[in-house]
């Protein structure tokens, strides 16, 4: 934290070095930005950057502006429209649209923000060409900046066009909704209709306090615990079946072994939405394996030790709460194994046989060996992988969407008030509550929960990877 | 004579998994050569066999079934897609890792950060930004919603192009080369398992995305939504009961562009993931 | 070619005009004549006459620039203000894509001095809400819905009144119940297609008289007497009404959009109490709709509560002991309640924010007017909602639809808010399923929360 304060500081006494310092060319930059350049006979950058600065102005007067003035309220004028039966024609007002002008603001918000950073660069390199021009050193020509593109400044040219496409598909759409979290937006107030607007922490306060009418804290506490739960029991149970699956599959007495890697792998092969939906049919209530399970007596058998509620004529894979949990874990299992396994496979390829040679000599028996050298070995490739996967599954919304939207239907009252289910994962919930009921608002305030508790599991495990210099350890 | 047992338990053991794990492919497929139209539930095999979901899927398009058409799109998707992640991801993990600059460490827990957030609830947002410039319901916009993020998932190459030796670089360095230079001359050739295996997973994207293909391909005209998008619209309540079996006809199709490039591309596949999940 | 005619036109029109500014009241009529396009519809027109009149002062003003003519004939102004290609796009369920397409082929045909580029997709009425409500403005020109999503799309500025009608009067030519359906807060915003998206009960006719089916305990006891099930998807809102609507409990629509509701006044537990009893029973059965099918088709199941849209499998199953008629009663300790139900209707709206709402509306005139349901009829045996359309005989002898109007008497239209649905939901699962426990005046206390929570 000292270290930043230090860093920033620095960076502005830089900047005030270079306007206090600079001689004429520089100072004109504060208002012509080429201006340092040309001094340096550097058209070409010189020109770019006027006409970097005119397509700012330009953005600035008649994209940002109109949106800017807005933001405050996010829009005053409603949508009114006058029909003349007459003509057929329909007139319509100019109509301030909420969300267009909270996406607009934050891009144009974004845009200055960029131009102030280019703008501070700009000043305190054309400073440093009056330096490097003072001390008598070479000025870089037009090519030769272009080659150093390619050379000692080649993470610009290779991050430009993967940080556009991050800036458009990944940043604004989060800031978007994170503003999203501080307003109305909901089925009341959804634009071009009608307009929303700012609503501080209300959403916020409304998530974590509880009544019978407005449940979403009961929910969001259940649906939590549930999320957490399936992650961890998700990510264990499909790492420990892939390795035990390739252990199986690898060992020497096993004949044929890649024929049974292939057959594991066709589940793979079909798209994971099919092999789903076809399983939510596979397991539903009067599904085919409810009718076998019926003929063999295996409904009546289970009904006769508790496990079915004895006035069903089904058992209730997919629709009761219990049932759906163990289920759903079952199928992540048959879904995700033969990925783990694929993975698996290449790790155990590369043991250091001479471990395992000098363990069977001591007198291991193939269990000791898997436990205390297999294992370990295993986890210390792909212990840090672990995490993405909890993460990822944390995030897992095609199995349970696909799983049980349609067929599962909660019987607690209380998150029923809520439009939550006790199967959903708090993606799935926050995917209803924006597709079905248009509530954003809350929606967006989850979303950020949700950030926050995936960004804390991955920061610690990513810090020592990052933060230490473990990258430079296995070269 | 322990031994015989031994392995005859084990092979059975194995040949229980496989059946547990091929029995619901095995429903799929048979229930594709069905001739009932709906949900099969009283029996496991098809009481009567026929051809017609797979015509249907061919040469009866109606407004439900374009396979062809989908089909079509999702492969224009897909390798387009492929192209620009591909190239986005090597992008960002050869400057990650191999370059070193100001700002990059914070940069790089700066994405990973940005990747946590649940791509679910940005939607509406994406498709709103895509709206104004114009590219719903088109495949440059489904090629650019599915690709332009894929930067952020420069972890595991990273993880793979950290085990190349420096001296290789270096070398080239010494030889006068310029960064550009090693990144095609040397990294990339020597990146292929980790390139195949980016290479498949952004492929498979557009073949599984329902959601996202669903928000931005609203036009309600079947022509232009992809495989997804499509074989989901069949399990709609009111469709579900006729073209259950289409249904199963066209998974079974779309797993075979699938199969064959996990067979031929699995050996790489694994060294790829290995390699880079090595370092996380 | 094309080109002289409209030229034609415009001339023409632009006469009437001019003799209407002369205070020619009645020179409708000419300039309908005198355009080529839309004469055989424009004697419909008649009624709203007098709508159009009002107005006609303000024409010569609103008459946008120079290529448009005024007259009090609005279609011929429409055609005549219009000369690039109308763009229209038009959602129908995937069941109506064929017959759609035909009637826009015929809708062409009657505009034959207009081009026209209309897009036909699929969109199915139960969830066009879904789609629309995310982008309005991306949404089709003409779309169909289900009269239940009438109060969200019209919130959400999805629907354009019907301020006036063209080709005939949508008001007066469909039955009452089609029309308030359509209308929310005295205004008319869609027009009626289908009048049969209501439930009512089918059953095998080789296994319940016609007696047994006036009564749900009767038939059940039948039912269990066959080794057979009834079936009914409880837990659903939209079904579990007709239990509680029918003993005498109120769920009515706020203006804010939040609900009303009784469903746990005194004398309530009875009704769950009976829903509980008759579930319990395992003979009558909690199965969603898809589930249904398969078992009516397997013969597992003898009689359900369903729509129309079951009717063909229904047939299919049963042959000619398929039978249907209006829901039956069922008991509230000791006493007979006749069960009622949502009355449904398929609906055609315009999209307020199309650039072309006038051409928009003649359309949605056109795919429902009376040749349309009568089309719709013969083509899917959709019940009409036309007056006209639903007199016929093929109609009268349809025994879904006749079982409709039988029920009609006990059906109330959908008004409901979003907040009932999840809620309602559980209380029949819960109630079908037996865990409902033994405090059900909690558990609708409950429910009637959650119905009731209020909107902000």
């Amino acid at each position: 934290m000292k270290n930043k304060k230090k860093l920033s500081g620095n960076y502005f006494k830089d900047f005030g070095t270079a306007v206090a310092k600079g001689d004429m060319g520089v100072k004109l930059s504060l208002l012509v930005m080429g201006a340092g350049y040309f001094a340096r006979k550097q058209i070409i950058n010189g020109l770019i950057m006027i006409a970097l600065e005119i397509v700012f102005i330009m953005t600035c007067v008649f994209y940002a502006a109109p949106n800017l003035a807005k933001f405050g309220t996010l829009g005053t004028v409603q949508f009114e429209q006058v029909f003349d039966p007459l003509t057929m024609t329909s007139k319509v007002n100019d109509y301030d649209n909420s969300f267009l002008i909270l996406l607009n603001s934050i891009i144009a918000l974004f845009i200055i923000a960029v131009f102030i950073l280019v703008y501070i660069g700009n000043i305190k390199a054309v400073y440093r060409l009056q330096v490097r021009k003072e001390a008598g050193k070479h000025i870089n020509t037009f090519r030769e900046d272009i080659r150093a593109l390619f050379n000692e400044k080649f993470h610009i040219t290779l991050l430009t066009l993967p940080c556009l496409g991050i800036i458009l598909m990944n940043i604004i759409p989060i800031l978007v909704l994170v503003a999203v979290a501080f307003t109305n937006y909901d089925q009341q107030h959804m634009p071009p209709s009608a307009l929303f607007t700012w609503v501080g922490w209300k959403n916020f306060k409304q998530l974590f306090t509880n009544s019978t009418t407005v449940t979403f804290g009961y929910s969001f506490g259940k649906i939590l615990i549930w999320t957490l739960e399936w992650a961890l029991l998700a990510t264990l149970t499909t790492f420990i079946g892939g390795i035990l699956m390739a252990q199986f599959i690898n060992n020497k007495k096993t004949k044929l072994p890649k024929l049974w890697r292939t057959l594991f792998m066709v589940a793979i092969a079909v798209p994971q939405f099919v092999t789903l939906l076809l399983v939510r049919n596979f397991f539903a209530d009067s599904g085919i394996v409810n009718t076998i399970c019926s003929n063999i007596g295996l409904t009546d058998f289970l009904k006769s030790i508790g496990l079915v509620n004895s006035n069903l004529t089904y058992i209730p894979f997919l629709t009761n709460p219990t049932w759906a949990k163990v289920m759903i874990v079952l199928i992540n299992i048959w879904v995700g194994v033969p990925y783990q396994m694929l993975i698996a496979t290449g790790v155990l390829m590369n043991i250091p046989v001479d471990q395992l040679e000098s363990a069977r000599i001591d007198g291991a028996n193939s269990f000791q060996i898997f436990w205390k050298i297999t294992m370990p070995y295993v986890l210390f490739i792909t212990g840090p992988s672990l995490i993405t996967d909890f993460v990822k599954n944390i995030n897992n919304f095609n199995v349970i969407y696909l799983l049980t939207q349609d067929v599962y239907v909660t019987s607690d009252q209380l998150l029923a008030n809520s439009n939550a289910k006790e199967v959903d994962l708090l993606v799935t919930w926050l995917f209803r509550l924006t597709n079905e009921y248009y509530n954003y608002k809350i929606a967006s305030v989850i979303g950020i929960l949700v950030f926050i508790i995936c960004a804390a599991f991955t920061l610690i495990t990513f810090t020592q990877t990052i933060k230490g210099n473990r990258e430079e350890d296995f070269r | 004579m322990k031994k015989t047992v031994g392995s005859i338990v084990r092979h059975l053991v194995l040949a229980f998994l496989a059946v547990i794990w091929l029995v619901p492919i095995l429903w799929l497929v048979v229930t594709s050569f069905s001739g009932y139209k709906g949900i099969n539930t009283a029996h496991f095999f098809p009481e009567t066999w026929s051809l017609n979901n797979y015509k249907a899927l061919f040469f009866e398009p109606d407004s439900v079934v374009q396979y062809g058409a989908w089909f079509k799109n999702t492969l224009i998707i897909a390798i387009f897609t492929c192209i620009v992640s591909t190239s986005f991801v090597l992008m960002v993990s050869y400057t990650m890792s191999c370059l070193r600059f100001k700002g990059r460490k914070g940069l790089m827990s700066f994405g990973i950060i940005l990747n946590m957030f649940p791509g679910v609830l940005s939607m509406i947002a994406v498709y709103f930004v895509m709206k104004s410039i114009g590219l719903t319901n088109s495949h440059l916009g489904m090629i650019i919603v599915y690709s332009a993020g894929a930067g952020l998932g420069y972890l595991i190459t990273k993880g793979f192009m950290d085990t190349i030796s420096t001296s290789l670089r270096e070398a080239a360095w010494l030889e006068g080369a310029s960064e550009a230079t090693i990144f095609f001359k040397i990294i990339i050739p020597l990146s292929q398992p980790i390139i195949v295996y980016t290479i498949i997973n952004s492929f498979l994207v557009p073949w599984g995305d329902f959601v996202l293909a669903k928000l931005m391909l609203n036009s309600g005209i079947a022509t232009d939504w992809t495989i997804a998008i499509g074989l989901f619209n069949m399990l709609n309540k009111s469709l579900v009961n006729k073209y259950f079996s289409i249904f199963c006809a066209g998974g079974v199709i779309v797993s075979i562009p699938i199969s064959a490039l996990f067979v031929l591309m699995q050996k790489f596949y694994v060294e790829g993931v290995t390699g880079g999940s090595v370092k996380g | 070619m094309k080109k002289k005619v409209l030229a034609a036109v415009l001339a023409t029109s632009m006469v009437a005009a001019s003799l209407v500014g002369c205070g020619n009241e009645a020179g409708g009529d000419t300039s309908a004549d005198n355009s080529t396009a839309a004469t055989d519809n424009s004697a419909a027109t008649t009624d709203n006459s007098a709508a159009a009149t009002d107005n006609s002062a303000a024409a010569d003003n609103s008459a946008a620039a120079d290529n448009s003519a005024s007259s009090d004939d609005p279609v011929a102004n429409l055609i005549a203000a219009t000369t690039d290609t109308v763009k229209l796009t038009v959602w129908a369920s995937e069941e109506d894509q064929t017959l759609t397409t035909q009637l826009l082929e015929d809708f062409k045909a009657a505009y034959p001095d207009v081009t026209f580029d209309i897009t036909l997709g699929s969109e199915s009425e139960s969830t066009a809400k879904d789609t629309i409500l995310t982008d309005v403005e991306a949404a089709a020109d003409v779309f169909a819905f289900a009269d239940d999503q009438i109060n969200e799309l019209v919130q959400a500025g999805a629907l354009q009144p019907v301020a006036a009608t063209y080709t005939y009067d949508v008001a007066g030519a469909n039955a009452a119940g089609a029309v308030e359906a359509a209308t929310v807060n005295g205004t008319l915003y869609a027009y009626p297609m289908t009048a049969d998206n209501g439930y009512f009960m089918f059953y095998d006719a080789s296994v319940f008289s016609e007696d047994d089916v006036k009564s749900l305990e009767k038939m059940v006891e039948v039912a269990e007497a066959a080794g057979k099930k009834i079936a009914m998807d409880v837990s659903n809102g939209w079904y579990i009404y007709a239990f509680f609507q029918g003993a005498g409990y109120e769920l009515t629509l706020n203006d804010d959009g939040s609900n009303n509701c009784t469903w746990n006044a005194a004398g309530a537990t009875d009704v769950a109490q009976a829903i509980m009893d008759l579930f319990g029973s395992n003979v009558l059965v909690d199965m969603g709709d898809e589930e249904m099918a398969t078992a009516i088709a397997e013969g597992t199941v003898v009689a359900a509560v369903n729509g129309t849209w079951r009717a063909e499998t229904a047939s299919d199953a049963w042959g000619e002991n398929y039978a249907a008629t209006k829901l039956p009663t069922f008991n509230v300790a000791g006493k007979d309640c006749q069960m009622s139900s949502y009355s449904g209707y398929k609906l055609i709206g315009v999209n307020p924010y199309s650039a072309n709402v006038g051409w928009s509306m003649l359309l949605a005139e056109f795919l429902t007017n009376e040749a349309a349901q009568t089309a719709r009829f013969e083509a899917r045996g959709l019940g009409p909602a036309n007056t006209a359309a639903a007199a016929s005989d093929a109609v009268q002898a349809d025994p879904a639809i006749s079982a409709l109007a039988a029920q009609a008497a006990y059906a109330t239209p959908q008004r409901v808010g979003g907040n009932f649905w999840a809620p309602a939901e559980t209380l029949g699962q819960i109630l079908a399923d037996g865990s409902a426990g033994s405090d059900l005046q909690g558990v609708l206390d409950t429910a009637v929360e959650g119905i009731m929570a209020p909107i902000e």
